[in-house]
């Protein structure tokens, strides 16, 4: 990894002949930026430029409204029935149905990086809003996210703040804020989480709001990271935000979420992304935009060197076909193999990679392929998967293994494979539909399809 | 009880023979899972049930001592009065939700190490865990944990099973990452199967690789493809292990209680897997600690004594050892949340009929601490150095990265 030259690896991609832009660099962008896309729009973006089909992709953040308010009520309709587990769903939906693939991409990773329990916080409607905190800054000022969520009841009652005071500071949200919120481990000291723990005394969850206890304030001088001072929390979280670990931190998070796992970048590395993100304030959206038109993007480090998460996975599966399902039942389902919505293990997050892998995610990501291929409810730009494969003029067995194979795949299957692929299929030969689904769930079960 | 369990393992040997030959993986089976021994585990080979405490267990209010005055003006809500403690000697009880762990402390089967911890404590969960996972500090390499090296250190020809077992739905911990073998991660039994319409052909297509291809320079496409081929073995196995198991014991209705029980199947069906690991979460007590422990602890306890006298009934008790750890205990002083925050050292436990009964350690001094937490005693590494050697039977000096003096923790 060391030998990766960091001017090299963010310069802007120039497609080259060994290295064209193609469907398989568009698909590789759209499973990355997004979940997926279906081969008419994946075509379509072959005829644009990188940097202009990226440009898209960010700047169709915020939400369209019209999607948005529709989200919007389907959600509040969850939130009237009060159980967090449904808000799930309601999210799925979102992730399904969203023209703004990216956007909700990121508020994954944030929720991820925020992570809020709705088994503790057991609030739906506190747990929606830091859903809708985390979306309206996805892509925009990771400072003031941070700030917000710092007052964010269900944050601060999933960490044991909703009440901090002055005699015996709790120390659980000035630990994490510091350890995986936006330093790392090692950037700081135990005096440190102590000083910055009486920056926030006197903050609390009353009636469901945020709200500043004076008289619970600890108003005497502390020392946070160097600095001296009468601090509150404002002051604590903005001294946080000003150490230079925190873009470095930052910027890696970016990296190994949309470029590779398996890259551990080096501080050389990742120094002209934090710079990016201090010349613009904390804005998240030129880093992102950075990343994903770069060399590094669609370099041989990149392709085929994530291994997609329980949504990447079930989302790209349903999104490349047009797909349409039961959001209930995929809620459920992700949340078995290991990436419920709202439900992240614990303060850390998922941490991703290979971690998403073992033997029972394994079978429990056939097995909910296998439960939505059977659902009555999934359908196929609303038709069933070989009628919407026709459409496609996708009709033989090898040239439905084309199809998936150009849209789920970031690494081509062998000979061997698609031999293999073929028997599988060979026993479904009276019945098309079955056929087709049969094949749809050997590919996506397949060990080559975890990769992204 | 004898005879019973050999017949369940020769049902359970001839149906996964059957299985495997009519799922045709044969050759491409991994080594791990080459051909079932034909006497399963013998009674010589002794078995480790590591159970995590996550989230910090408070050590305190687990070993209780009851007598110390400092252990009270620390601990004005949240100090166990001393007529509930159970008592195990003149300074030092058991919280009152261990009534199982009590009892097996009377029967000479429960073990307790106090104030464990090492050198320089980190308070992170996700640190320190790593810490006792991998017993390395951070700015080491950290390719396996402990009881990965010690997998890689068996012979393949043991046995046909794997050689360790993750139950639950947890995140597999670093503590079983080997650098040689899967250890595959078991959510529910149930569960552990292929669904679906083509799930023979299916299995077919996942079970093996096909003969032509050769090994990815796609070093993630090769941990992916050996993952599944272990998952496709595993689930085989393991379902068909588990599946004609009787108990008298009752265990309790919970995730701990239910994990436990599987470990019973799986060990009365002669399964060689000498590790099983699972996680008990909850303990990062920092608001309202009494009531959360308390459930906690009672889990726990009901759960691990359940097993104990299972194993006890099926023959199996001298041959099963369980510890218990956690990543860290907690601040002497209690907070204003009536909770505790992160500390350092903590106890650990054993429970088995194998371990010399009672409690090692001086009684903590609460007087003397370090930023407001109990300063260790042991090494954790002195504990694992001890479950290696005296209860696993290997040298723990390569595995630990030096030698720690082990403690008698065995009969």
């Amino acid at each position: 990894m060391q030998s990766i030259d960091p001017a090299w690896a963010w310069q802007p991609f120039i497609p080259t002949p060994q290295l064209p832009w193609d469907r398989s660099s568009v698909a590789h962008l759209y499973r990355r930026a997004g979940f997926g896309a279906d081969l008419m729009s994946t075509d379509a973006a072959v005829e644009q430029e990188p940097a202009e089909v990226v440009s898209e992709l960010i700047s169709g953040s915020p939400d369209p409204t019209d999607f948005r308010s529709t989200a919007d009520a389907l959600a509040q309709a969850t939130l009237a029935g009060g159980d967090p587990a449904n808000l799930s769903a309601a999210w799925v939906y979102r992730l399904l149905y969203t023209p703004n693939q990216l956007l909700e991409k990121t508020t994954l990773l944030w929720h991820g990086h925020f992570a809020t329990g709705a088994e503790k916080v057991n609030d739906a409607r506190m747990m929606w809003n830091q859903n809708q905190l985390l979306r309206d800054h996805a892509l925009g000022d990771f400072g003031a996210m941070t700030m917000k969520i710092s007052q964010d009841p269900a944050m601060l009652i999933y960490l044991d703040s909703a009440i901090n005071r002055k005699a015996h500071p709790n120390e659980n949200f000035a630990r994490e804020l510091m350890e995986l919120f936006c330093l790392g481990e090692g950037n700081y000291n135990e005096m440190d989480v102590q000083e910055l723990a009486r920056c926030f005394t006197g903050w609390e969850i009353k009636n469901k709001k945020f709200r500043k206890n004076r008289y619970q304030h600890d108003s005497g001088e502390k020392t946070v990271l160097g600095q001296n001072g009468n601090f509150d929390g404002e002051d604590g979280v903005r001294i946080v935000l000003e150490q230079p670990a925190a873009p470095q931190f930052i910027a890696r998070k970016l990296v190994r979420f949309f470029v590779s796992d398996e890259l551990n970048p080096s501080d050389a590395m990742l120094q002209p992304l934090a710079d990016l993100l201090r010349e613009h304030d904390w804005q998240v959206a030129p880093v992102v935009k950075r990343i994903l038109a770069s060399n590094l993007f669609y370099s041989s480090v990149s392709v085929g060197h994530k291994i997609k998460s329980p949504v990447e996975l079930v989302m790209g599966m349903l999104r490349s076909f047009k797909g349409t399902t039961n959001a209930q039942l995929v809620a459920k389902g992700l949340r078995n193999i290991g990436q419920g919505l709202f439900y992240p293990p614990n303060v850390k997050g998922w941490d991703g990679g290979r971690a998403w892998i073992n033997s029972s995610t394994l079978l429990g990501r056939a097995n909910l392929i296998a439960d939505i291929l059977e659902s009555d409810a999934t359908r196929f730009e609303g038709k069933s998967l070989s009628n919407y494969l026709r459409g496609q003029d996708v009709r033989t067995t090898d040239q439905a293994i084309d199809h998936f194979e150009q849209c789920l795949l970031a690494v081509r299957l062998d000979d061997a494979a698609k031999a293999q692929l073929r028997k599988t299929a060979a026993s479904h030969q009276g019945d098309e539909e079955r056929r087709m689904r049969s094949l749809l769930h050997a590919v996506t079960s397949l060990p080559i399809c975890q990769l992204a | 009880m004898l005879i019973s369990t050999n017949q369940n393992r020769r049902e359970f040997l001839r149906s996964s023979v059957g299985g495997t030959a009519a799922i045709g993986i044969g050759a491409a089976l991994p080594k791990c899972f080459a051909e079932a021994a034909a006497g399963g585990n013998s009674k010589g080979e002794r078995i480790l049930v590591v159970v995590q405490m996550s989230g910090g267990n408070d050590g305190l209010n687990t070993i209780v001592p009851y007598t110390d005055d400092d252990y009270r003006s620390a601990r004005p809500k949240l100090a166990i009065p001393a007529s509930e403690v159970l008592k195990c000697d003149d300074d030092s009880g058991l919280h009152p939700s261990l009534v199982g762990m009590h009892d097996l402390f009377q029967d000479g089967q429960f073990a307790a190490v106090r104030s464990v911890g090492y050198e320089q404590p980190n308070r992170s969960h996700f640190e320190s865990m790593d810490i006792w996972h991998t017993c390395r500090r951070k700015n080491e390499p950290r390719p396996d944990g402990w009881l990965g090296r010690f997998l890689d250190q068996q012979p393949l020809t043991a046995g046909g099973d794997v050689p360790a077992l993750h139950l639950g739905s947890e995140q597999q911990p670093a503590a079983i990452a080997s650098t040689s073998t899967r250890v595959p991660t078991v959510k529910e039994l149930a569960e552990f199967q292929l669904r679906g319409n083509n799930k023979q052909s299916l299995r077919e297509l996942l079970g093996s690789r096909p003969p032509t291809s050769t090994p990815s320079d796609n070093e993630l496409l090769n941990f992916l493809q050996s993952s599944t081929t272990s998952a496709i073995a595993a689930s085989q196995r393991v379902s068909e292990a588990a599946s004609s198991y009787k108990s008298e014991v009752k265990y309790p209705e919970t995730e701990l209680g239910n994990k436990l029980r599987v470990v019973a199947q799986l060990i009365d069906a002669g399964l060689t897997t000498r590790i099983y690991y699972v996680q008990h979460d909850g303990f990062d007590t920092h608001a309202q600690q009494a009531q959360s422990h308390s459930i906690l602890l009672r889990q726990w306890s009901d759960a691990v004594s359940a097993l104990i006298r299972d194993l006890n009934n099926h023959d199996h008790g001298e041959r099963v050892c369980v510890m218990t750890f956690s990543e860290f205990g907690r601040r002497v002083a209690e907070n204003a949340s009536e909770g505790t925050d992160h500390g350092a050292a903590g106890p650990m436990f054993l429970c088995g009929g194998g371990v010399k009964a009672g409690i090692i350690g001086k009684h903590p001094n609460l007087t003397d601490l370090q930023d407001g937490d109990l300063k260790h005693e042991y090494d954790f590494r002195q504990v694992y150095a001890s479950v290696l050697k005296d209860w696993l039977g290997t040298d723990p000096a390569p595995i630990l990265g030096r030698r720690y003096n082990s403690l008698p923790l065995f009969a």
